[in-house]
């Protein structure tokens, strides 16, 4: 199975390679290529689609302040299901992609156990075994994969409605959808959050596909040690003595 | 119909047998349902099928189809002997007490006396009245007679001198051709027993011809169990339980009983049930056809047949050789006992044929020449349907005119009518749509071949639809109703009377031009019209009413009326003999009077609540609402029901009158006893037929359907009516059980679907879309059938492929101990329509399959219950 | 409807006591009767149907039935159902009724409607699409209990019987109803009809024999304005499958109202917490950070 899989995607990844830029700076290391950042703002663009299209089908309330956004009622109606089509595709190819990095592991649940710690700020440094992707944004990843098939398949019973799966099929997926489309909502903003102000120099990640290295062995300090060699501890604190000698000077 | 549509929601108790009307009469079938809804009537539905009908009924029976005569049979079985009989009715109203001459013979053999093998005619001499007087109480000497009648004929007595019967001749013209001997005639004055005790009275006869009619027999026969039949039977005849007279039952029928070798004889059958249980003549009563196209009644009232001229007069034949012969032969005299009084009231004859040649000739017609008599044709021969169809194929018709009519759809033997229109010099069909009459080449199996080979010359000329024309309907309540014109004809469409008097100008200036053997019939036909190209039918039916020729003064002087010369006709009372009057159809006079076109009228009150209407529109005779209404009230006149008033006697004014019009002579006392049924020379209803009235017997007799599965129960030697003409072309096959055709078929039509038409209005064709069979579920699972598979019906002359319907609407059947399955075919579809069109039908014809065998009396053809075999196609 | 109030007193002169007639309305509410024991099928209702509202004629295909097809359709909105029923005795019963939108008190199809104005309901009790406003999403047709309204997949928008609400509104009655000829069909009040209907139930039960006959008027819905009469009011299921006991998929009345605004809200609470989080604990910055300027 990986190899069919990693040959797609190392095609892809070159080909996006070609025709996109990665800018990297002195002090910075690569993280997401081309491709991948192709495919985040896709599945960006058409969940944000898929989410205003379809809050103005979800509450009555919301009914007249999204559905113009769409050109009305029927052509939000119509146009709901492409965009959700399109979401789940490229969240797909997005997933493929990172299937293995987001594989869980022990270092994991361990993090999730010290997850109050990192909420309170206590934890200023990520345990050292943090790989590419954390468990929270592990998490994340299998929530909206299981999101995806949610939609999928509660989208299409509405989509083909009771004529074809009859009314309690379609009643069933369209609290599952809404359920599925709530979590993904919650989520969001967490993701939102987490990749601009609450965790600065995240959001060029996806821009120009590089972060800082303190950002790395801050945040993800087993991908730091993977890609540079060095122990993310010892640079830190070798930054940090670098840091404090500055100021004393 | 003895009665009206509206006039059904007076009835207790229903018996609908040999019609569908919630299917084909579905508008009309309100009246059944309020008289359910606002009396608490019960409706009994006896029908091959459990139809649409049948799913709003009371009580559902399944008969074997063609069985009908054996169900009424058993039904006046069940009625005498278990004492549910209208006694004075049947008495006073009813031949039930006439004696009958020695000699008469029942059917224990499946024949009447006078049968003559080697002619299948019968000498009808011995089913007459005995000339006498009152034989009440002097039963007892006759009993030791009749045991021994001889079944041998009696020679005519000198009662023959006398009397003028006109049932002599008998429905058909060519009847009478027996040459010196004088035809028999009635008695004027007839014997009668009151006690019905004698046992040559109509009524001892009459137990004993129907107390054979046992409920085992009706279930061997019938194929509905016994206990069902008795349930029926006890139903039924409720209304008459303990004597009591204040309830009426109806019977509702239609071309399910026409349509069979015996065909007049179930409706006399439901005739004789009625009058026994005194039902006609009643409001919610009667016996009642259903006609199933909008102007059928119309069409029969103005001779769209070929033994009658309008207004049923009797058509000439070649022994009245002048009109004194022939009004002799059609003119009946009374026949009655002598203390009664019957009113006779064809014996007006003259006047009415006198007028109606007037009609026919104008100013032609005078006294010298016999008022025209000669003019008229005098047929020869049977020329009914099948018969014309039959003479085609044999080549001695040369051609034909198809109005209004789709002769290959109509068939019987469908096969035959295409083979004889190959054989024509032409065909003109005037039509609204491509039918398979005019495009009968077109037929499935001719091939390019063949097709090269038939030289008949089509001409189609585009007809008018019939919301394209004015002109009336008359229904089946004899309601003559004017309608107005919708819409103009389409394109080059013309209106029927436009086409036909153009034809009619351009014949007879070929006979003005050329002569020929007799062309004063047709250079002589009075065309008064104002646009003789296209005459107005308002003028025709003023004409049809008819006119004063001179100034007249009513016949009754009492009310001092004149008439001046060429006013209308307040009605037939005013008709002459002397050529004063005019009047293209007497019963129709009254129609469009000096008062107005009657047959306008609009008017929608109804103060007796029976749902009479005088106003609205008009009815004939006279616009009388229930026909024979004396009969609804008893001897001495006064309603059998007081809450059912039509008519009474009112003796300060010493006239009859009431709520509807009275059917009889206005000031007859009652102690007169003059009897109610005044078209019948005896005054009363005929439990027995004497005479030639009927080919087949005075009293209805059970015989199979000529294709039947079994041998008649009654008498296995005499199956079928012996009287029943078959044809012998190479065409005219007959089918049998043991050629493996064993299943009975009937035909039938859809709600959905109008005849051969409608297959081409996408509207019908999306509510049925597809020509189908009805199977019975367990033929079709003994077949391993599933519904919508095609199957294929073939008889001894053809088949017919459709999808099957599979149901449990049908059952199966023990018809005389032999398990028998019935199907069922809707008419509906042929070689032309959207689906045909689409080739999504086999464009097969349901009647390629029925036989070619009519009825010896009205010479319908047999198209319910004949033998087919069923496969899988 | 404009004469229920333009009519009624409002003020009267020198009237001692209360005013006339104030307050008082006439029932307004409609209702179609349906008596299944005096249908015929003639199906002349479907045809006037057809042409009132002006539909294209549909192709339809045999299917070992009378019935012309098996559910009504989007240009199709009243169609008869026949029914074979064998009865305990064997004997067969032919049942036939008329199926068309039941313009339900609590109709299913406007609680499912996500689409602002694309069902209503008027006073009368005629429940009515507006195709205009309507997003053809389908809900209607799961919220219908009865299996109704039908989607047209052309226009992308969903139909059904409106009850004629054109025709009676201009005061006619529906054009099933005019063109019914045995008078089985019925239009009035909702009063008038439930009681005419009881009636008819009563007189089955008493003279016909048929001892469960009664009036099909499902209060699980709060009643409907297209009621029928019933041999046997105790299987309506017979009856081309007539729910007994027809209900609202609760996913369009509880889901719909409470949960929906409820969970909408509860998403919102990601959006208060990383807000929460960023004012109290404040952003993870990438260590080591610079330290705060002390002032």
């Amino acid at each position: 199975m990986p190899t069919a899989v990693e040959r797609f995607d190392d095609k892809a990844r070159a080909a996006f390679d070609r025709i996109g830029r990665n800018e990297v700076y002195q002090g910075e290391l690569q993280r997401h290529r081309v491709y991948t950042r192709f495919l985040h703002w896709m599945v960006a663009v058409f969940f944000f689609l898929s989410l205003f299209s379809g809050f103005g089908i979800y509450l009555p309330w919301l009914f007249r302040w999204f559905t113009p956004l769409f050109g009305g009622g029927p052509l939000s109606r119509a146009l709901h299901p492409w965009f959700g089509v399109l979401f789940v595709f490229f969240f797909a190819l997005q997933a493929l992609n990172w299937l293995k990095p987001m594989s869980w592991t022990k270092a994991d649940s361990a993090w999730m156990r010290r997850l109050r710690s990192t909420i309170s700020g206590e934890e200023k440094l990520d345990p050292p075994d943090t790989g590419f992707f954390n468990a929270g944004q592990k998490v994340q990843f299998w929530e909206i994969v299981i999101g995806c098939v949610v939609y999928l398949i509660t989208g299409i019973i509405l989509w083909a409605g009771a004529r074809t799966f009859g009314p309690i099929a379609v009643a069933f997926s369209y609290i599952l959808h809404d359920i599925s489309a709530i979590i993904m909502l919650g989520g969001i903003f967490i993701h939102m959050y987490l990749s601009t102000i609450g965790e600065p120099g995240t959001f060029q990640a996806m821009t120009r596909g590089a972060v800082s290295e303190a950002w790395a062995w801050t945040f993800h300090p087993a991908w730091y040690k993977e890609v540079t060699g060095r122990d993310p501890r010892r640079a830190y604190e070798e930054a940090r003595q670098r840091m404090e000698a500055g100021r004393s000077k | 119909m003895t009665n009206g549509w509206i006039d059904i929601k007076n009835t207790d108790m229903m018996l609908i047998m040999g019609g569908n009307p919630a299917e084909n009469h579905p508008c009309g079938f309100k009246w059944p349902i309020e008289a359910k809804l606002h009396r608490n009537a019960k409706m009994i539905v006896v029908d091959p099928r459990l139809t649409r009908t049948a799913a709003t009924a009371d009580l559902f029976l399944q008969i074997r189809a063609g069985t009908d005569i054996a169900f009424l049979g058993g039904l006046i079985n069940y009625a005498i002997q278990n004492s549910r009989l209208a006694h004075d009715y049947l008495l006073n109203y009813t031949n039930a007490a006439f004696i009958i001459k020695e000699g008469f013979k029942l059917p224990d053999d499946g024949l009447y006396s006078g049968f003559d093998p080697a002619t299948k005619v019968y000498d009808k001499s011995s089913w007459n009245y005995e000339e006498g007087g009152d034989m009440t109480g002097k039963a007892a000497a006759a009993t030791a007679l009749t045991g021994a009648a001889p079944a041998q004929h009696q020679p005519h007595t000198s009662d023959t001198a006398s009397g003028q019967g006109h049932q002599a001749g008998g429905p058909m013209g060519a009847k009478g051709t027996g040459g010196a001997v004088p035809p028999p005639m009635l008695p004027p004055k007839v014997a009668y027993d009151l006690s019905l005790q004698h046992p040559r009275c109509v009524f001892q006869l009459l137990k004993k011809q129907y107390e054979r009619y046992t409920p085992e027999m009706v279930e061997r026969i019938t194929g509905i169990p016994k206990d069902q039949f008795l349930k029926a039977a006890d139903l039924y005849t409720s209304v008459r339980k303990d004597g009591d007279m204040k309830k009426v039952s109806t019977i509702i029928y239609a071309v399910g009983w026409t349509q069979h070798s015996f065909g007049t004889q179930i409706i006399r059958t439901a005739a004789m049930l009625q009058l026994l249980l005194g039902n006609v003549g009643r409001a919610g009563g009667g016996v009642n056809a259903l006609r199933g196209h909008s102007n059928i009644q119309g069409a029969t009232d103005m001779a769209g047949v070929f033994d009658i001229l309008p207004g049923y007069l009797k058509m000439p034949n070649p022994t009245d050789t002048d009109f004194a012969a022939y009004l002799k032969r059609i003119t009946p005299t009374a026949a009655k006992p002598d203390p009664w009084d019957s009113f006779n009231y064809w014996s007006n004859t003259p006047k009415f044929a006198t007028s109606f040649l007037k009609a026919m000739y104008g100013p032609a017609a005078t006294k010298d020449n016999d008022w025209a008599f000669n003019y008229l044709p005098k047929i020869d021969r049977n020329y009914s349907w099948v018969n014309i169809w039959n003479d085609m194929y044999e080549g001695k018709i040369k051609g034909i005119f198809a109005f209004g009519m789709n002769g290959v759809m109509i068939g019987p033997d469908s096969q035959k009518n295409i083979d004889a229109l190959k054989k024509a010099d032409w065909l003109v069909v005037c039509e609204i749509y491509p039918d398979e009459t005019s495009e009968f080449w077109r037929a499935p199996g001719i091939t390019p071949e063949e097709l090269k080979k038939i030289n008949t010359t089509v001409y189609r000329l585009p007809g008018a639809g019939f919301a394209e024309k004015d002109g009336t309907f008359v229904n089946s309540a004899r309601w003559l109703q004017w309608k107005n014109v919708a819409l103009p004809p389409p394109g080059l469409a013309k209106v029927d009377q436009e086409i036909l008097a153009t034809i009619f100008l351009k014949v007879r200036e070929l006979y003005r031009k050329e002569g020929g053997k007799f062309p004063d019939p047709i250079l002589n036909a009075w065309f008064p019209y104002t646009d003789p190209k296209n005459p107005s039918l308002a003028e025709l039916a003023k004409e049809i009413n008819g006119k004063a020729l001179a100034d007249l003064t009513d016949p009754n002087p009492k009310t001092g009326l004149t008439l001046k010369a060429g006013q209308q006709l307040p009605g037939f009372a005013w008709l002459k003999d002397d050529g004063t009057t005019l009047a293209g159809n007497w019963l129709y006079c009254g129609s469009w009077t000096e008062a107005g076109a009657m047959i306008q009228r609009r008017g929608t009150d109804d103060p007796s609540g029976l749902g009479i209407y005088p106003n609205w529109a008009w009815s004939w005779p006279m616009n009388r609402r229930v026909m024979y209404n004396r009969a609804s009230c008893d001897p001495s006149g006064k309603p059998w029901d007081p809450e059912r008033r039509q008519i009474w006697w009112d003796e300060s004014k010493q006239s009859w009158g009431g709520n509807d019009i009275p059917d009889f002579k206005a000031d007859s006392a009652p102690k007169d006893h003059m009897g109610p049924f005044i078209m019948n020379p005896e005054g009363v209803g005929r439990l027995f037929v004497p005479l030639g009235a009927m080919a087949d017997g005075p009293f209805p007799e059970y015989y199979e359907p000529i294709e039947s599965p079994i041998a008649n129960p009654l008498h296995p030697n005499q199956t079928n009516n012996p009287v029943v003409k078959k044809y012998k072309t190479d065409m005219d096959k007959y089918g049998t059980p043991d050629q493996g055709y064993n299943v009975v078929c009937t035909t039938y039509r859809l709600t959905e679907h109008y005849h051969y038409w409608t297959k081409n209005n996408p509207m019908n064709v999306e509510l049925v879309p597809e020509p189908f069979i009805e199977v019975p579920f367990e033929l079709a699972d003994r077949m391993g059938l599933r519904g919508g598979e095609k199957v294929k019906v073939t008889s001894a002359r053809s088949h017919y492929i459709a999808k099957a319907m599979v149901t449990r609407r049908i059952k199966p059947m023990k018809i005389d101990g032999k398990e028998t399955f019935q199907i069922g075919i809707p008419i509906h579809w042929g070689f032309r329509g959207i689906a045909e069109d689409a080739d999504k039908t086999a464009k097969t014809l349901a009647n390629q399959l029925t036989p070619t065998v009519i009825d010896p009396n009205a010479f319908t053809p047999e198209f319910k219950g004949f033998l087919v075999k069923i496969e899988k196609a | 409807m404009s004469d229920r109030k333009t009519l009624q007193i409002k003020q009267i002169s020198a009237h001692p006591g209360p005013i006339p007639g104030l307050g008082v309305q006439r029932d307004l509410e409609v209702c179609k009767l349906v008596d299944t024991t005096t249908c015929i099928g003639c199906k002349a209702c479907e045809v006037a149907c057809v042409e009132w509202n002006d539909m294209p004629f549909a192709e339809t295909t045999f299917d070992n039935t009378y019935q012309t097809m098996p559910e009504t359709r989007w240009n199709f909105w009243n169609l008869i159902k026949f029914n074979e029923h064998q009865r305990e005795d064997g004997t067969i019963q032919w049942l036939m009724r008329k199926d068309q939108c039941m313009h339900c008190a609590d109709p299913g199809c406007l609680r499912a409607c996500p689409a602002d104005g694309a069902i209503v309901q008027y006073a009368n009790g005629i429940v009515d699409f507006n195709q205009e406003n309507c997003i053809g999403c389908e809900f209607c047709v799961s919220g219908c209990p009865y299996n109704i309204p039908k989607f047209n997949k052309e226009t992308k928008k969903v139909y059904k019987c409106t009850l004629c609400s054109d025709r009676v509104g201009q005061g006619l009655e529906p054009a099933c109803i005019k063109a019914c000829p045995t008078g089985c069909l019925k239009f009035g009040s909702k009063e008038d009809m439930k009681m005419i209907a009881e009636s008819r139930a009563a007189q089955l039960r008493e003279h016909f024999g048929y001892e469960n006959a009664g009036v099909y008027d499902p209060q699980s819905i709060g009643g409907t304005h297209v009621i029928y009469v019933l041999h046997d009011a105790t299987q309506p299921e017979l009856y081309g499958g007539l729910p007994k006991n027809p209900q609202i998929p609760w996913s369009y009345t509880v889901w719909k109202w409470l949960f929906k605004p409820v969970l909408g809200a509860f998403s919102m609470l990601g959006l208060v917490g990383v807000l929460l989080h960023y004012v109290t604990v404040g952003p993870r910055r990438p260590q080591p950070e610079p330290p705060k300027k002390e002032d």
